[in-house]
């Protein structure tokens, strides 16, 4: 038995209130100790079957939600089990699983009922239930490697394994072959084939993320000082009245999101607390908020009053923001003309009257979508193809660093390990292939 | 003379030898027969040992307490490190041996054997009683009564010479084939089949022309075995050549008389060693191929024609050899030849090299469906073992994939099988950087010692070898004060300068500094810790890489560990799917992870197969 430490989604991905995130294996608890914090918890005291609430901090992401630990035997799967309930949403919940499976393995279908059963936590009229599970999921996965294989994607990355076949070929060839008299320059077209293939998947990886974006909605923060007009701004864009909207400062405390479609792409749609310095305290926890948002917003939305300047703490906070996902939402152009920018994207509407709305739209769905998204290039949307592709990128990334210094052998076991690594995509990892390209290519023997 | 022995050897070739030697050693009394007792450890292609991965076969041969190693130090003409430049993991060894010093060194070794009975003699029928071995019988009605067999016969099984519209039902080199024991084979319900090889002509090196040829020169003070007695006397030379476009017409023109064009050959030839009219064919934009020319014996002119062997007609065989540079005016003594033979199923076998079908009965060398002497010494050195192991009534030892290449070498054979005359290379070890020439005692000697092969004197260099070693490594915890020296040092070779002293092993792992920097700037190493170096400076360097392959070594090895039961009939395990039903019924895993290597076993396969176990415990 394999005992690495495993982790997936285990609730169905789709509209939910909350998604689950289990992990399974000895280092479960080293990993969430990592992430998950809570004012009631001492690690070295932590009660199993107790439900924690408290934050899972990674990054840019901030999550409150609660963790309850299983400690093994006494468990589903027999070993210490940690599962995470967060806020339903897709992408959050992938967004978590990412962070995990730096630290531990994305489950293979059927892993975590296996290892119930070898851990004897099932019996085996279950057991044998189990294969058929098994064996319907790899099915599953078969049918879904075909399809793959008749899709761009899969071509692509057997283009990528063939270039490395064909280059690995060579070196074996020189390997085992020191006296084959052919000019091998072989060296330098790994440099190449590698370089080719880091920039490609490179390509694919950023496009991914967007493919994520398809998925799962682009997050889009607005924000600004009290009373510019952020709420009436959300509700123009719904169309619909659900921010409470008040001319007195500062009556948005919490954050508030909304979803509208655009373009067939989901915009997430969240209104924070007018970020001001002197509030009262429930406000204060409606800015912290704010500011996260900023953080894990795709784009976020300054708005400001053309009615008045622009005063020092909206110029601080907007030179704070980041140029490539802010737009600089001028409200109020009804009433008033004081235009200053500072360089940023700007869009001058009206939420009272509905005016430029739509131009408002286009410049988010520009911002994160168009530009970085060619339709006739691959776009993935599964995590774990896409953490393969990482991988692979990463070992070919760090190979070509030291490909002057490193000896063929060397060069050889990177170059398998990235074939290896993108074969788990594609299901080759025959190493009798490189053997026949070995003798399809060259001349060879006595 | 008492004909009752512990057991009977087929064949005295190279793992023949080897099989007798190990079983006589182990204390088992032996009978080893021979068609032909001057063909005894006959190379009867190259006159080399080793290269890429035979080289480290041959030392883990030695490692183990085989014979091939030190038979080949002790009658090598010329040395040579091959691949020096390509990285530790690869470095070969290849030895230039004179090939009859070879055969006579080796046979007097067998015949000071004390219990290896060593005869003259053709075995046609191997006797069974229940599934089990009792005995052989030979041509002349002989019987000789034992309870194991290694058949060790080479490509002597019904060969067959083929030189253009020539053929002779004949051994190599003239030497008799043996007639009766595939029947004896069939009828034990062995399959047999058909593949082929080939070799180079003989030239009488006086009528060639050497004086504008690339000359290849040997090194001093290698070896492939601590116990050989004399170093290396790099006495003899190769020469390098090609062929050229005239050599390619002459074959062009000739192909409908090549053997293996007409027809004539059935048998299934290599794809590395293909015959020079192999080569214009399938390469026919090549516009020469490389000749290197290997003299065969300081007692001897022949000189064998690395590169151009061939099946053609005697008479294309002079005119192609004659247009090629120094071999103008050369004479051909021996033809080059195809040649086609019976072999056995490799997949008949258990990992252990013993039939699957008959108890005692083992299988070694190129009747495997191998190719080369190393790959046959090593399988021989195997089922020796093995058959001595059995009648002590101890497991087998199977080396795996990530100890040695023998382990990779036999898994292959007794997992993938082979269409082909299989040869051992070093992109087959998917493990290779761990499987280094220089590792090959630490690896194995300690296994062989157990066995009882390794003798005492192999046993006290190992063991000095080893404490040597480890004061090597102590010293290089040496703590490097940062002075001018060190500076200088570290500039000298492009590397940044530390703010504080360091430690000579983080110095070693810089880029540009390697051992023998290290060693002329400070003087760490002793003389006598010199032939070590290089192994350090490997285990240093590429401790990263290392310490990654035996990560994945520790993940495979728990399924390694799981023994699959003998009787499992898989075609009854509900949820395997039909394929993996029948290739599983066919090949017979031992343990888990020898199942996994099955092609046509899917994880979804072994998850099943694992549950089953578990279920059934």
């Amino acid at each position: 038995m394999d005992n690495k430490t495993i982790c997936a989604i285990s609730t169905p991905l789709g509209n939910s209130a909350i998604n689950i995130i289990r992990m399974s294996g000895n280092k479960s608890l080293e990993i969430i100790k990592k992430f998950f914090s809570s004012k009631n918890l001492d690690y070295s005291k932590i009660e199993p079957r107790k439900m924690y609430l408290g934050n899972f901090t990674n990054g840019d992401i901030s999550e409150k939600c609660l963790m309850v630990f299983f400690k093994g035997p006494n468990s589903f799967t027999g070993e210490d089990i940690v599962e995470l309930q967060i806020h339903g949403g897709e992408f959050l919940a992938k967004e978590i699983l990412n962070v995990l499976s730096k630290e531990c393995s994305l489950a293979s279908p059927g892993e975590f009922s296996k290892r119930a059963f070898f851990n004897g936590k099932m019996s085996l009229s279950e057991a044998e239930g189990l294969i058929d599970v098994i064996n319907a999921e790899s099915q599953e996965e078969l049918k879904s490697a075909y399809s793959l294989s008749t899709g761009r994607f899969n071509r692509q990355i057997s283009d990528f394994q063939n270039d490395l076949t064909n280059v690995l070929a060579q070196i074996e060839v020189a390997l085992d072959y020191p006296e084959h008299d052919e000019e091998l320059i072989t060296v330098e077209n790994a440099r190449n084939v590698l370089r080719s293939i880091s920039e490609k998947l490179g390509e694919i990886i950023r496009n991914s993320s967007c493919g994520q974006k398809i998925k799962s909605g682009v997050n889009v923060a607005i924000v600004g000082s009290p009373n510019v007009g952020k709420s009436s701004l959300l509700n123009a864009l719904l169309g619909k009245e659900r921010a409470i909207v008040s001319s007195t400062a500062g009556t948005t405390r919490d954050t508030i999101s909304e979803t509208i479609l655009y373009n067939g792409i989901k915009f997430n749609l969240t209104d924070t607390a007018g970020i001001r310095e002197n509030g009262d305290e429930i406000e204060n926890i409606g800015i912290e908020r704010a500011k996260r948002e900023i953080e894990e917003s795709d784009v976020v939305l300054f708005v400001t009053d053309l009615s008045r300047k622009i005063n020092k703490e909206e110029k601080d906070l907007l030179l704070s923001l980041d140029k490539d996902k802010t737009i600089v939402v001028q409200n109020k152009a009804d009433i008033g003309n004081e235009d200053e920018t500072l360089g940023y994207e700007t869009v001058r509407i009206s939420a009272l009257k509905e005016e430029n709305l739509e131009e408002l739209l286009q410049k988010i769905y520009e911002k994160t979508i168009k530009e970085k998204i060619d339709t006739s290039k691959i776009v993935l949307t599964n995590l774990r193809h896409v953490n393969i592709l990482k991988e692979a990128k990463q070992i070919s990334d760090e190979t070509l660093e030291k490909l002057d210094v490193l000896t063929l052998d060397v060069v050889a076991f990177e170059i398998k390990r990235i074939w290896e690594t993108l074969g788990k995509i594609t299901g080759q990892t025959e190493n009798e292939k490189i053997i026949d390209q070995i003798f399809s290519k060259f001349c060879l023997g006595k | 003379m008492n004909k009752e022995f512990d057991s009977v050897v087929i064949g005295a070739g190279h793992a023949g030898v080897e099989s007798a030697l190990a079983l006589a050693r182990l204390g088992k009394r032996v009978l080893l027969t021979c068609l032909n007792l001057d063909s005894v450890a006959f190379l009867a292609c190259n006159p080399s040992i080793g290269g890429t991965a035979k080289g480290h076969l041959v030392c883990e041969i030695d490692a183990l307490g085989g014979e091939m190693g030190i038979n080949a130090d002790e009658t090598a003409i010329q040395m040579r490190m091959l691949n020096e430049g390509k990285g530790p993991a690869v470095h070969s060894l290849r030895a230039q041996v004179d090939k009859i010093n070879y055969h006579t060194r080796m046979k007097k070794i067998i015949e000071d054997c004390p219990n290896i009975f060593l005869k003259q003699a053709e075995v046609c029928e191997i006797l069974t009683e229940n599934g089990k071995v009792v005995g052989v019988k030979t041509t002349l009605d002989e019987v000789y009564k034992c309870k194991t067999i290694v058949v060790s016969t080479g490509v002597y099984l019904k060969s067959r010479i083929i030189i253009g519209e020539y053929t002779q039902d004949s051994g190599p080199n003239g030497f008799a084939r043996a007639n009766g024991l595939t029947k004896s084979l069939i009828d034990l319900g062995i399959s047999i089949r058909r593949f082929k090889t080939g070799t180079p002509a003989r030239l009488n090196g006086r009528t060639i022309d050497f004086g504008e040829l690339e000359k290849q020169i040997g090194e001093d003070n290698i070896g492939f075995s601590p116990l050989s007695k004399n170093k290396t006397k790099n006495v003899a030379y190769c020469y390098e050549t090609y062929t050229n476009e005239k050599t390619h017409e002459v074959i062009r023109n000739n192909l409908s008389r090549a053997p293996m064009y007409s027809g004539e050959i059935k048998g299934v030839g290599p794809r590395y060693c293909p015959s020079i009219e192999d080569k214009i064919v399938r390469f026919p934009n090549r516009e020469r191929h490389q000749i290197f020319l290997e003299p065969e014996s300081l007692s001897t002119n022949e000189i064998y024609v690395q590169g151009v062997s061939t099946s053609l007609p005697a008479d294309v065989q002079n005119e192609m050899y004659s247009t090629i540079k120094g071999l103008e005016n050369a004479e051909i003594m021996r033809n080059a030849y195809a040649i086609e033979y019976d072999c056995i199923d490799s997949l008949e076998l258990q990992p252990s090299l013993e039939s699957k079908k008959i108890s005692g009965l083992f299988f070694a060398g190129q009747v495997n469906g191998t190719s080369g002497y190393e790959e046959a010494a090593a399988q021989g050195l195997i089922a020796g073992i093995n058959a001595s192991l059995k009648q002590d009534g101890k497991d087998p030892l199977i080396l795996k994939r990530n100890e040695a290449y023998i382990g990779v070498l036999i898994d292959d054979l007794v997992t993938k099988g082979t269409n082909e005359p299989y040869r051992m290379m070093t992109s087959r070890a998917e493990f290779r950087l761990v499987l280094r020439q220089d590792n090959a005692d630490r690896r194995l000697t300690e296994i062989g010692r157990k066995i009882g092969l390794v003798s005492d004197e192999r046993w006290e260099l190992y063991k000095k070898k080893l404490e040597k070693f480890e004061n090597m490594k102590q010293k290089l915890q040496t703590l490097l004060k940062l002075d001018d020296k060190l500076v200088d040092f570290l500039k000298r070779n492009n590397e940044s300068v530390p703010v504080n002293s360091m430690k000579a092993i983080d110095l070693l792992k810089r880029n540009n500094i390697d051992i023998f920097k290290l060693n002329d700037e400070y003087g760490l190493f002793d003389e006598s810790e010199k032939s070590l170096l290089e192994t350090l400076n490997t285990e240093v360097k590429y401790e990263g890489y290392i310490k990654q392959q035996n990560d994945e070594i520790e993940k495979l090895k728990n399924q390694e560990e799981i023994k699959l039961p003998e009787d499992i009939d898989y075609s009854q395990i509900k949820g395997l799917r039909i394929e993996a039903q029948q290739k599983l019924n066919k090949v017979r895993p031992l343990t888990l992870g020898h199942a996994t290597r099955i092609s046509g076993v899917s994880p979804a396969d072994i998850t099943v197969l694992s549950i089953y176990l578990k279920a059934k415990k």
